[in-house]
């Protein structure tokens, strides 16, 4: 028998598709090929499985050799297939006994003198494994720990193509890498930036903790130097810690994009993409798709800085993971998704110069700049907004303050028990509410009642304001584990609408 | 009555101004408008003293010129022009320096008195709320209230007067068939109705930066008062005010604080001796003497007055953060560090407060107290 199967896993999106590696070495003129939809990172697998098998002290068969990946229908990309298509070779001629390559795949990027690599989407590859039944993971040592975290497979980390051989033969005992003792969901809160360390700004901290409790999007105005990143930067803090499954995601998203540091997440990301960046930066793309900004801020905070010079084609592409949950990639070989479960937090400048309302320095700009300014953001994605709050520069006195302000630890568990009822009492966010379901969860007694229709007149507000003002006056009754909406959490919820335009 | 060859000349020196941007009624002097239209571009440039570009300007356009179908083409779009021949041209204005040779009408330019309210387009919600109440106070009185519709102090000024169905004129910057700022669509309909809008601009001519301020002098012109609301040190609304300094006209400005940039303007003008417009009825009185007991109803009548309840007095928690307010807008941490109402509270009670009319919010998020209306 000339042909031997090694099994290893493809990413496609976060999820890992199984692929099978066949080689068959035949008599004839001495030659390696590789087919099967192989991208040219593939291809060059030649040169490197040749060069790490003789490297590694074992004789490369000078015979025709063909490797062939199943199924041939689906394009296989990167150097992850170095190790199972080496491990394939080496079982043909006798190195590695055939037999232990079943019910077992291997993944890892080979260097010259037989060393392995780490790669990405460990994590998705050793769930790709369960779900295929495939009982065991060979993969480079720096990924070992990642994959083990869902403690479903048996993971073993090996540090070159000499050690994965020996090990399969029997000769040395590699030891199974254990799911993180860290997965238990208590230790998920450490966090470099607390509210503790923020004097003043009270009036955008309590708008940042009503965003967190209730996962409502949030936008901050005010001008340069006036802490809007610096208190965007805390949000994550306060989110209710990351549950093991959260994580889990995540590290899958960051993994996925070549970003992982080989264990879970253990605190909620926060991406802060610049305002530059192209359509696919935002939401994921490229030829070979790797998720976005949007994705790498899953079950975290996406921050965008200086939110009105974004394109309109970036933010655009935002709706649907704001609406949705998570976003669909479409190119010419696949379509995949990527999950986006984001709280989007947008700052601003009130004008162009960014002095508007300032008590020290003089805004520059004319009437209709400003108006031009503000409304580059009205839009769709403007409704997805639910806060917008005024941060304004502080005084040195204020900033020196009056000590320590309340840490984050105390504003989460705030956060943690409103959200605990909302789950409790319609399993999504208020932010998730909508129509029909809106109008039930958020109904209002009589005095309420009243407040709204006389503010709707005397404030000019619009139809999305008001579902917007109800949702977040649900938060806040929330906050205080209130059952009905009282008039103080309406009033309250007013204070959040868009201050400087009439409320569109 | 002036005849058609003498209107069509003033017509086409409107045009020929407003291309050449320099001031031709004061340069043509004694010369009859129709003697100056037929010179040939040399004379005509000599004897105005005007430059080669003005006189290449009028060579060309007097080729174009067909007085019949400008004039036809402005009763189509039911457009009227007042030529400074026509015996309804405003009598003020043709005292000024620099008088338009010609105005476009839309609507019916209303009788006099007239008070010229101007000041910040980003006028803070104290100094709005002034302009509306001047505005709906003269308008109560007969008095029509005139301004550049703009927006901030201008907007306000005759949304006060079209609320008590005042007359008002605004004055523009652009061809009257422009709407700009795009805002305010419906109160431009708004001042049509309650009295005209007027321009020294052809229909079509663009909102450019440097017509603004010559639209200011036929505000000040058209005026016997000018009031400034707010203004900044280098403002339009200041050049109003030399504009009608220069022309004898009276000057007031509404005292502001000291620290707000908008108001350092208006607060210069006081000390240089303007009219100090402290209370709205007594200016009124002042300006437009012959009103009556009719007026103090005329100026709440106006006032749109949701019913809702207003206690007599505040719940206590709405009190102290009122006690935080101040003139000047403050932002919602300042209220609460002076009032000692935590965040959440306070939030609350501002909106409140806002409701009810005491504190009004600013476009920066700052709140400022304001006299209640019950």
């Amino acid at each position: 028998m000339t042909v031997c199967r090694a099994r290893s896993l493809a990413l496609f999106g976060i999820d890992a598709l199984p692929v099978e590696v066949e080689v068959d070495v035949s008599a004839g003129l001495p030659g390696f090929s590789i087919v099967g939809l192989p991208d040219a990172a593939v291809q060059e697998a030649r040169e490197r499985v040749r060069v790490a098998i003789s490297n590694s002290g074992f004789k490369f068969p000078t015979r025709k050799v063909i490797v062939n990946l199943a199924p041939a229908n689906l394009r296989k990309e990167g150097a992850a297939f170095d190790l199972p298509i080496a491990l394939g070779i080496l079982a043909v001629s006798g190195e590695v006994p055939p037999e232990r390559l079943d019910g077992l795949a291997a993944v890892g990027e080979l260097s010259l003198d037989g060393d392995l690599r780490g790669t990405r989407g460990a994590l998705s590859m050793s769930e790709g494994a369960f779900t295929e039944g495939i009982p065991t993971i060979l993969l480079p040592a720096s990924n070992a720990r990642e994959a083990a975290a869902t403690g479903k497979v048996e993971v073993f980390g090996t540090k070159s193509l000499r050690e994965s051989v020996e090990f399969l033969r029997g000769e040395v005992e590699l030891r199974a890498a254990e799911p993180e003792d860290g997965a238990n969901e208590g230790a998920f809160d450490v966090f470099a930036d607390d509210f503790a360390d923020v004097s003043g700004q009270g009036y955008a901290k309590r708008a940042l903790e009503v965003a967190a409790s209730g996962g409502h999007n949030l936008l901050m105005s005010g001008p340069p130097g006036s802490g809007k990143t610096m208190l965007a930067r805390r949000l994550p803090g306060i989110l209710p810690p990351l549950s093991l499954s959260e994580s889990i995601e995540a590290t899958k998203v960051h993994s996925a994009a070549g970003e992982g540091n080989g264990s879970l997440l253990r605190e909620r990301p926060f991406r802060a993409p610049h305002h530059t960046i192209s359509t696919s930066g935002l939401a994921g793309g490229r030829s070979s798709p790797r998720p976005g900004e949007v994705s790498l801020a899953h079950h975290g905070v996406l921050f965008l800085d200086e939110f009105p010079e974004f394109s309109r084609t970036a933010l655009e592409v935002l709706r649907q993971p704001l609406e949705d949950g998570h976003v669909t990639i479409s190119r010419v070989a696949a379509t995949l998704s990527y999950p986006a479960r984001v709280t989007l937090v947008c700052s601003m400048n009130p004008c162009p110069c960014g002095y508007s309302g300032d008590k020290r320095r003089r805004c520059r700009c004319s009437a209709g700049q400003i108006e031009r300014y503000q409304s580059r953001i009205s839009g769709p994605l403007l409704d997805r907004i639910d806060l917008f709050v005024d941060v304004p520069r502080l005084t040195r006195d204020e900033l020196r303050g009056e000590g320590r302000a309340e840490s984050s630890a105390m504003i989460r568990e705030r956060v943690a028990s409103a959200r605990a009822v909302q789950t409790a009492r319609q399993g999504v966010p208020n932010s998730a509410l909508a129509g029909r379901r809106l109008r039930e969860i958020c109904a209002l007694g009589d005095d309420s009642e009243a407040l709204l229709s006389h503010a709707i007149d005397r404030m000019g507000l619009s139809g999305r304001a008001h579902d917007r003002v109800l949702r977040v006056a649900r938060t806040i009754a929330d906050l205080v584990g209130e059952e009905s909406i009282a008039v103080e959490h309406l009033a309250e919820s007013l204070n959040y609408r868009r201050s400087s335009l009439a409320d569109g | 009555m002036p005849t058609a060859e003498e209107r069509g000349a003033w017509l086409f020196f409107s045009l020929l101004q407003a291309r050449a941007g320099t001031s031709l009624v004061t340069r043509l002097g004694n010369i009859p408008p129709s003697e100056a239209m037929g010179m040939p571009p040399e004379r005509f440039a000599a004897a105005t003293g005007c430059g080669e570009k003005v006189s290449s300007h009028f060579a060309q356009m007097r080729r174009d010129f067909r007085p019949s179908e400008v004039v036809g083409m402005l009763s189509e779009k039911g457009v009227a022009v007042v030529t400074f021949a026509d015996d309804g041209y405003p009598a003020r204005l043709r005292e000024m320096s620099d008088p338009p040779p010609a105005l476009f009408v839309d609507g019916g330019i209303p009788d006099g008195p007239y008070v010229a309210v101007v000041g910040s387009r980003k006028a803070s919600p104290g100094g709005l709320d002034a302009a509306e109440r001047i505005g709906r106070a003269l308008g109560g009185r007969g008095v029509c209230v005139v301004s550049g519709l703009a927006l901030g102090v201008d907007g306000a000024a005759h949304r006060g007067a079209v609320s008590v169905a005042g007359k008002t004129l605004g004055v523009l910057g652009c061809g009257i068939d422009i709407v700009y700022p795009k805002k305010h669509h419906a109160l431009f309909d708004e001042v049509r109705r309650g009295g005209a809008i007027v321009s020294e601009y052809y229909l079509g001519e663009a909102p450019l930066a440097w017509h603004f301020p010559a639209r200011n002098r036929i505000v000040a012109g058209m005026c016997e008062t000018v009031v400034v609301v707010e203004a900044a040190e280098k403002s339009g609304a200041l050049i109003t005010a030399r504009h009608a300094l220069d022309a004898g006209r009276d000057v007031w400005a509404i005292p502001g604080p000291t620290s707000m940039p908008e108001c350092r303007g208006s607060n210069k003008l006081l000390a240089d001796g303007a009219g100090v417009l402290w209370d709205v009825d007594e200016f009124v009185e002042s300006v437009a003497p012959d009103g009556g007991t009719a007026s103090a109803a005329s100026e709440t009548s106006g006032v749109s007055e949701i019913p809702f309840e207003v206690p007599a007095e505040l719940p206590a928690g709405e009190a102290a953060a009122l006690s935080g307010v101040g003139f000047e807008p403050a932002g919602v941490d300042v209220i609460s560090a002076r009032s000692g109402v935590g965040v959440g509270e306070l939030l609350s009670a501002l909106t409140m407060l806002e409701l009810k009319g005491y504190v009004s919010r600013d476009s920066g998020g700052g709140f400022v107290r304001k006299a209640a209306r019950r």
